[in-house]
């Protein structure tokens, strides 16, 4: 199958030469098994394979994209030519040289153990009922995926890497007479290393931990964020605001700010798609570009943003390997990678405040305005924090603020969690610890 | 090997119920930015999806390997037997007449028929109406795809469809003292006759930027809200219709288990969701293979029904409804919405301002979220203004409001008679394309977050 797959993309970068072209070939092979869990049980199993290639050609100055199965390679060179006739002349530099970094993101534990899914899946279930004879884990999944990229360029570039990845969520559930109760745990991982029982475990405990309500504080008072709910704000608050294409656009606050402080100090915002096992790892981005760590935020000061080939030549300056695609069927666009947030790494008991409200997961973050940064959200579940401890639940909170504004007075922990969502065709892959937030507003009941 | 010959195999072979569904796409993308094509995709791809049910137990292979869906099959029901083994409540599929049609959903101007040239003028000639000084930059996205099913099961019923949609997107952004945006989506289920209510379009879109760049920080606390149709139509659809997915009902995880035939909102509401009227989330049958109905989920403030494939429905023992999505042949069908519509009250919109003496008008959605287990909501308005006294005052941005929504339901207190509708994109692992509509609605108190 992988045979096939590198010999598709070969024959259409040779159908693409003949023809006197540039361009080049993504080919992708996915294989992913999930289980689903319903009402404290395993109540299913499925499976997908998928392969196709996207094919990017460069003719008479002008960029056009199609994409195809393997065998329908003469269509889909046919049609990324057809586009071309409709784009702007761009200058499009394909990289030359594969001097890449080799990123460890394929674990033969994973690979072979996608028979095993079932057994690993009743792990969480009983993680999850461990806890309390009431608590139900009502909904969750657990996928196992492995995949293999290919891409080829007619700069004789022909790169390849396989990965793998194995994630598991759990909803947990109290019922009562009226309402119910829920809170969840999800972790991912590019190796077999996740402990499945503890997952389902976690969740159990945490919405044992909501029995008790607490009244909730209003106005200007801080907030600590868990991880999971940390990545949603980030990347949907910061991330558009890093990308070369608005910073040229001016639709990023951080427009024009290049140097200057913009974070608390200590906050290091970086992505890097080099580390060994990181969510968003790779060898290269899907346009052939070596990966390479890019500082975004160093010392609380601005130092760089994130492009793609395209948005290179646009902005007068070279990708940073940050060109994605969201699988074969779509051309580039810049995304990140693999971001990874450090900060003074306190310690976590240390940071929680001493009257505020810690947060495991917020509802609306993809409300927030992109542009401006501004947000509000929900906070659920979330406890009551008094004299540094943490109380009952708080229900109804929102949390509302201008993120830029926020990360100014930030304060990091030193829990760092691999946090990985897909939201549509995109991904947030991320490497963050709990953030205190100090400059925000609750409102609520 | 027919899909008909493949599910009698699997019968023979010990499954209780087997189904495939095969598809072809093929589709257009453009996006033009700053009146640029930056993006234009186009392609084609096939393939398929077999479910089979084996006693308690189910196994689904997505595959776009077509000469080989015998060999997914024997998959798929290797894998119903190992859930099987961990599967002790029992499982079923509720009985539906079966259907034998082919159906198509009409194009009364081809999309498949219009030159890429043509659809890229389209968007240019848009762009150029969105040109003002106060319009920073200009993103438009359009795009047509027409999905050819065939639904084969293992009680009879073999349907083939053919459902096109074409949706066009506008995003302005522009700059004052912050930067604001706001977009507007036009589509539905047919051909490219639909792209000119685009046009129709553009000046809403253009004065709601214009009134963003104006707008001021919102007041936060409880406060009366009212929400235009758009707004209504997405509150109908996310707070309300998510916990009336059976799925979510039959494994504990909605607000509304147990509750048919209950009160759960004031009166004078009435929700629908209705897969067989004119809209971006209609369909002929669903992805089980079964008609569309009209489903009446709540009949003047009682709740009536829930969205119903077969299997929740024969757990929670009532009729289907044709309530199973699926994106597209690599995944399973989930319980989904299609057009859900909050129905027309009989004020006028100006009697609802008045019965205002501190609130928010909220108009047109931009995101919302929902826990349908817990029934609480969180919503943003793209665009809102202050009313104080009966009377609107001054506009607003960046406005969100939560609530509880049975409570929030009961809080409803006014309905006006005009209705409309908008589209959208449904996310719940899967994206399904949907209409939301409504009228303007008066909501006595919700909690609106605000900085201030």
């Amino acid at each position: 199958m992988n045979e096939k797959l590198v010999d598709s993309v070969k024959e259409t970068l040779e159908l693409i030469e003949k023809k006197n072209l540039e361009g080049d070939v993504y080919g992708l092979k996915e294989k992913n098994i999930s289980y689903s869990i319903k009402k404290g049980e395993l109540a299913d199993s499925s499976e997908y394979e998928d392969m196709g290639l996207g094919i990017r050609i460069k003719k008479d100055g002008k960029i056009g994209f199609g994409y195809c199965t393997p065998g329908e390679e003469e269509k889909g060179v046919r049609i990324a030519e057809e586009l071309s006739k409709i784009s702007p002349k761009l200058e499009l530099r394909l990289p030359k040289e594969d001097d890449t970094p080799e990123p460890r993101t394929f674990d033969e534990d994973i690979f072979e153990s996608s028979s095993e899914g079932a057994e690993l899946t009743q792990k969480v279930i009983d993680g999850a009922k461990s806890v309390k004879d009431d608590i139900i884990p009502t909904r969750g999944s657990l996928g196992i995926s492995d995949s293999m990229k290919v891409l080829g360029n007619t700069n004789n570039v022909l790169l390849k890497e396989k990965s793998t990845s194995v994630s598991a969520g759990v909803l947990t559930t109290i019922h009562g007479d009226k309402t119910s109760i829920n809170a969840s745990e999800s972790r991912s991982s590019r190796k077999m290393d996740l402990d499945f029982i503890d997952i389902g475990k976690t969740a159990a405990e945490k919405v044992d931990s909501l029995r008790e309500k607490s009244e909730l504080p209003k106005g200007k008072i801080p907030v600590m964020m868990n991880p999971d709910a940390f990545a949603m704000l980030m990347w949907f608050g910061i991330v558009p605001a890093i990308n070369g294409e608005n910073i040229r656009k001016g639709k990023s606050v951080y427009e024009g700010r290049k140097g200057d402080k913009v974070a608390s100090e200590n906050f290091n915002m970086k992505d890097d798609p080099t580390k060994d096992w990181g969510i968003g790892s790779g060898r290269f981005d899907d346009e052939g570009v070596p990966s390479r760590e890019v500082q975004i935020i160093k010392d609380g000061f601005l130092n760089s943003f994130i492009y793609d080939l395209k948005e290179a030549e646009k902005s007068d300056t070279e990708s940073t390997a940050n060109g994605l695609r969201g699988g074969f069927k779509n051309p580039p666009d810049i995304s990140d990678r693999n971001i990874v947030l450090r900060g003074k790494n306190i310690d976590r008991e240390k940071l929680l405040p001493d009257k505020g409200i810690l947060v495991d997961g917020v509802m609306g973050a993809h409300t927030l305005n992109p542009a401006s940064g501004d947000f509000s959200v929900v906070a659920t579940p979330a406890w009551l924090v008094d004299d540094g401890e943490i109380k009952g639940k708080v229900e109804g909170a929102m949390v509302s603020g201008n993120l830029p504004e926020v990360l100014e007075t930030i304060e990091l922990a030193d829990d760092h969690k691999k946090v990985y969502e897909s939201i549509g065709s995109r991904e947030i892959k991320m490497d963050l610890p709990s953030a205190k937030l100090n400059d925000v507003t609750i409102s609520g009941k | 090997m027919s899909l008909k010959s493949i599910i009698s195999h699997m019968k023979e072979k010990g499954a209780d119920y087997c189904d495939i569904r095969k598809e072809k796409w093929e589709q257009t993308g453009l996006t033009l930015k700053d009146g640029d094509i930056d993006k234009a995709t186009s392609g084609k791809e096939e393939g398929a999806m077999v479910r089979v049910l084996y006693e308690n137990g189910w196994g689904n292979i997505g595959t776009s390997n077509l000469d080989e869906l015998e060999e997914a099959a024997d998959r798929a029901l290797s894998m119903a037997k190992k859930s099987n083994e961990y599967k002790k409540e029992e499982t079923g599929m509720a009985d539906v007449d079966t259907h034998q049609e082919k159906v198509e959903i009409e194009m009364k101007e081809n999309f498949l028929d219009i030159s890429i040239e043509e659809k890229v003028s389209f968007l240019k000639e848009l762009e150029q109406q969105l040109s003002e000084d106060f319009v920073r930059s200009t993103e438009l996205i359009y795009g047509d795809r027409l999905v050819k099913k065939e639904i084969a099961t293992s009680d009879g019923t073999h349907v083939e469809m053919k459902i096109p949609r074409i949706v066009t997107y506008m995003i302005v952004t522009g700059k004052s003292d912050t930067i604001q945006r706001a977009s507007e989506g036009i589509g539905g289920t047919g051909g490219y006759e639909l792209t000119e209510k685009a046009h129709e379009k553009k000046d809403v879109v253009l004065e709601r930027l214009e009134t963003l760049l104006e707008a001021e920080t919102p007041p936060s606390g409880k406060m009366s809200l009212i929400m235009d149709p758009h707004l209504a139509g997405v509150f109908s659809h996310e707070a309300f219709g998510h916990a009336a997915e059976s799925d979510l009902v039959s494994t504990g995880n909605s607000c509304l288990e147990g509750k048919i035939g209950e009160k759960v909102a004031s009166d004078i509401v009435t929700i629908k969701d209705n897969p067989t009227m004119e809209g971006y989330g209609s369909f002929p049958f669903d992805d089980e293979g079964t008609k569309a109905r009209n489903r009446i989920l709540v009949k003047n403030g009682i709740l009536n029904d829930f969205i119903l494939d077969r299997e929740n429905a024969w757990k929670l023992d009532m009729i289907p409804n044709g309530g199973a999505r699926a994106e597209d042949f690599r995944v399973k069908p989930l319980v989904r919405m299609s057009n859900t519509i909050m129905e027309p009250g009989d004020m006028d919109f100006e009697e609802l301002v008045e019965e205002v003496d501190k609130g928010v008008f909220a108009k047109s959605s931009g995101g919302g979220q929902v826990n349908t287990g817990e029934g609480t909501f969180q919503f943003n308005a793209q665009e809102a203004y202050l009313v104080e006294d009966g009377e609107i005052v001054k506009p607003l941005r960046d406005v969100s409001f939560n609530g509880f929504t049975l409570k929030t339901l009961q809080n409803i207190t006014g309905i006006t008679k005009d209705m409309e509708t908008g589209i959208g994109h449904c996310g719940k692992g899967q994206t399904a394309a949907v209409t939301d509509g409504g009228a303007n609605v008066l909501i006595s108190e919700v909690t609106v977050g605000g900085r201030e």
